[in-house]
C-alpha cells in the first residue's frame, strides 16, 4: 500500500515523507491563493529532485548545496513557466501546468548521463529507469533523526516566510488577486507581476519537496512525479483548507494518517479515501481550515484571553 | 514518399475514435463546464464490466455495447451527483459560468479535487474488480486490409471514421434546430439567465450528462472492438485524447473536435515513426500546450469558424 510518493517507510522516515508531502500541498496551495490551480507542480518536484541529485551523485556536492541549487532551479523554471502562462485562466491554466509537467517527465524519461562513482558502480540519470545510487545520506553518516529536522526546518522556514509576508501589504495584494483578480486590477495591483511572484515562490518550495524526497528515498524515476502526485497535491491543499497555509500540512495528515488507519482495508484503500473525500468536499468545499472555521478558532482563543486580561485591572 | 502518405493516412483514421472520445469530452467540459476528471475513469469502468460480461457469461457484442453505455451513463450520474450537484447551487459558480472564460473560483476547484477523488475511487473498483492487466473485449476489427496502390487501410477505421463524422454532423444539427439544443447552448451560455427565461434547468443538465455519457460509453466501445482488448490505463487514454482533441479544436465546438482529432492523429503517426513512444506521447502534450497559449481560440479554416455548439 502506497503513498502518493509511492513509497511507505515506516518510523521516522513516515514523518520526513508527510513533510516532503506537505510541501508540495504547499506549492500547490500558494497557486490557489492567486487564484488559480494547477495541476502541474510535480514538475518542480521532479526538477528539484533531478537537481539535487545531480550536485551531490556527479559533483560530490553537499547536502545544503543540492538543495539550494534545487530551489535555484526550481525557481527560474517556474519564473518562466509562469511568464509564459501569464495570460490563461481557469481550466486552460490548470492544463497548461498539466502538460508542461508531463513535457518535464517525459523529457528527463530520456535524459541519459551516466559516469562511474568512485566505488566502481554507474552512476546518474538513465532515462526511464530514472536516477538511483542517491546515497549521500549513507555515505555521510546522516541518520533519519537529523534528516528529519533538516526538513522540518525547510518546512518551517516557509511557512515563517509566508506568514510574515502575509502581514505586508504585498501578502495583503497577493490575497486580493485571488478574491478577485478583475477587482485588484481595477485597484491598481499589478496582478500579473503578483501572480508571476507567487507561482515563482512556489516553483522553488515544489523543487525542495522533490529535492528532499530523492534523497529520502535514494532514487528518483519519472514514475513518481506523474499526474497523481500532482492532483494529490491539489487535493491536500483543497481538503486542509485554502484560508491558512497550514491547510496542505493537515490535508497531507489526512491523507497519509487514512492511508495508516485503512491498512485493513487493503485494496479497497483508494475506494474509501476518494468516496469520503468527494463526500468532504461537497460538504465543506473551503476545506477544514476555511476562513469561517479560521475565524471560529480566533474568537475562541479571543474570548480566553479576555478573562485574564480582565483580571490584570481588578 | 509512400511511407509519409501511408502514415498520414493512417493518423487521419485514428481521428475517428479520438474524435468520438472528444465528442463526448466537448459536451461534458465546453458546453456544460463540467471539469470532470473522472470521465475515463468512468469509461474503464464500464469497459470493465462490458469485458466480464463477454468472457464470463459470453454476452454476444451487441450486449456488451449496450451494457457498457448503460453502465457508463449510471456511473456518469453517480459522479454528477457526488460532485457537480453543489456546484451550481453557488451565486458565484453562475456568475462564473457566465462568463466568457472558464474561469474557476474557490468551489469549482473543490470540485475539480471531488472528482480527482472520485477518478481514484471508480478506477480502484474496476481494478478490483478484474485484477488482470489485459482483458478481452469482444473483437471486431477486420482482418483484411485494403491495399491501395500500395497504402494499406483498415476497414473498421475508415467506418468509425465516417460514423464520427455522421455523428458529429447530426449533434451539431440537433443542438442547432431542437428545442432541447437550445436549451442546452442557453444553459452553456448563462444559467442564471436561462432559470431566469424560465427553462428547466436541473432537466437539460441532466439530458446534456445523459447524452455525453452516452457518447463515451459509445466512444469505449468503438476503441475497444477495433483493439480486441481493454487495460487499466484506458481510463487516462480517454481522458487525455478527448481533452486534446476537445481543446484543439476549441472548448465547447462540436464540429472543432473533428479538426483537432485529425490534427492529433497525424501528428501522432509522425511523432511515433520519428522518435518513438515518448516522442508520441510528448508531441500529444506539446500540442495541447500549444493550442492552450495560442489558442483561446478555435480552428480558423472557415468549416470550423463558427459559433460555439454547432
Amino acid at each position: 500500500m502506497n503513498n502518493a510518493l509511492c513509497i511507505t517507510d515506516p518510523g521516522i522516515g513516515f514523518y520526513t515523507q508527510w513533510i516532503i508531502l506537505a510541501l508540495m500541498g504547499l506549492s500547490t496551495w500558494l497557486v490557489l491563493l492567486t487564484g488559480r490551480v494547477s495541476l502541474g507542480q510535480q514538475a518542480y518536484f521532479g526538477i528539484g529532485a533531478y537537481a539535487a541529485a545531480v550536485v551531490t551523485v556527479m559533483f560530490n556536492g553537499s547536502l545544503i548545496l543540492a538543495l539550494l541549487v534545487a530551489w535555484l532551479i526550481g525557481v527560474i523554471f517556474s519564473a518562466i513557466i509562469s511568464r509564459l502562462l501569464q495570460k490563461l485562466n481557469g481550466l486552460q491554466f490548470a492544463l497548461a501546468t498539466l502538460a508542461i509537467a508531463e513535457l518535464v517527465r517525459l523529457g528527463l524519461s530520456s535524459w541519459t548521463w551516466r559516469s562511474t562513482h568512485a566505488k566502481g558502480y554507474e552512476v546518474g540519470p538513465d532515462g526511464v529507469h530514472g536516477f538511483r545510487e542517491i546515497r549521500w545520506l549513507f555515505e555521510n553518516q546522516m541518520g533519519p533523526e537529523t534528516y528529519l529536522s533538516l526538513s522540518a526546518c525547510i518546512l518551517l522556514s516557509a511557512l515563517f516566510l509566508i506568514w510574515k509576508i502575509s502581514q505586508t501589504k504585498l501578502g495583503l495584494s497577493i490575497q486580493s488577486v485571488g478574491f478577485d483578480s478583475e477587482l485588484a486590477s481595477v485597484q491598481g495591483e499589478p496582478v500579473a507581476g503578483l501572480q508571476t511572484l507567487t507561482q515563482t515562490f512556489a516553483g522553488g518550495v515544489g523543487a525542495l519537496a522533490g529535492a528532499l524526497y530523492a534523497h529520502q528515498a535514494t532514487y528518483i524515476e519519472p514514475a513518481v512525479f506523474d499526474v497523481m502526485l500532482g492532483i494529490h497535491a491539489v487535493g491536500y491543499a483543497m481538503l486542509g483548507g485554502l484560508a491558512t497555509p497550514l491547510g496542505p500540512l493537515l490535508g497531507a495528515a489526512f491523507d497519509l494518517g487514512l492511508l495508516e488507519a485503512a491498512r485493513i482495508f487493503e485494496g479497497w484503500r483508494m475506494v474509501i479515501f476518494g468516496g469520503l473525500v468527494a463526500l468532504f468536499l461537497r460538504w465543506r468545499p473551503g476545506g477544514l481550515l476555511n476562513h469561517a472555521a479560521l475565524s471560529q478558532i480566533k474568537h475562541f482563543f479571543i474570548q480566553r484571553r479576555k478573562p485574564d486580561e480582565h483580571s490584570k485591572f481588578a | 514518399m509512400l511511407d509519409l502518405l501511408q502514415r498520414t493516412l493512417e493518423g487521419l483514421l485514428e481521428a475517428g475514435p479520438y474524435a468520438l472520445i472528444g465528442l463526448g469530452l466537448t459536451i461534458s467540459f465546453g458546453v456544460l463546464r463540467r471539469i470532470n476528471l473522472a470521465f475515463g475513469a468512468t469509461a474503464l469502468l464500464a469497459a470493465y464490466v462490458g469485458s466480464w460480461l463477454h468472457v464470463r457469461w459470453g454476452v454476444p457484442p451487441l450486449g456488451v455495447w449496450v451494457a457498457v453505455i448503460v453502465i457508463t451513463v449510471m456511473v456518469g450520474f453517480y459522479v454528477e451527483w457526488m460532485c457537480f450537484d453543489i456546484a451550481d447551487d453557488s451565486v458565484m459558480a453562475m456568475r462564473r459560468q457566465s462568463s466568457v472564460a472558464l474561469g474557476l473560483d474557490a468551489r469549482e476547484a473543490s470540485v475539480l479535487a471531488a472528482s480527482f477523488a472520485l477518478w481514484m475511487q471508480i478506477e480502484q473498483v474496476a481494478v478490483n474488480f478484474q485484477p488482470n492487466h489485459l482483458h478481452p473485449f469482444p473483437d471486431l476489427s477486420s482482418k483484411l486490409n485494403f491495399d491501395w496502390g500500395g497504402i494499406d487501410l483498415r476497414p473498421d477505421r475508415i467506418l468509425v471514421f465516417l460514423l464520427t463524422s455522421g455523428l458529429i454532423a447530426g449533434l451539431s444539427i440537433w443542438l442547432k434546430h431542437s428545442q432541447l439544443g437550445l436549451g442546452i447552448r442557453a444553459l452553456s451560455s448563462s444559467q442564471a439567465a436561462a432559470q431566469v427565461c424560465g427553462l428547466n434547468v436541473l432537466r437539460l443538465r441532466y439530458i446534456g450528462t445523459a447524452v455525453s455519457c452516452v457518447l463515451c460509453g459509445l466512444a469505449s466501445c468503438a476503441v475497444l472492438s477495433m483493439d480486441g482488448q481493454v487495460t487499466p490505463m484506458f481510463g487516462m487514454w480517454v481522458l487525455l485524447k478527448g481533452l486534446t482533441c476537445a481543446l484543439l479544436g476549441g472548448l465547447g465546438s462540436v464540429r472543432g473536435v473533428l479538426g483537432g482529432a485529425v490534427l492529433l492523429g497525424i501528428t501522432e503517426a509522425h511523432a511515433q515513426s520519428l522518435w518513438g513512444p515518448i516522442g508520441r506521447d510528448a508531441a500529444t502534450w506539446g500540442l495541447l500546450l500549444l493550442a492552450l497559449v495560442v489558442q483561446t481560440r478555435p480552428l480558423k479554416h472557415p468549416f470550423f469558424m463558427q459559433r460555439r455548439f454547432e
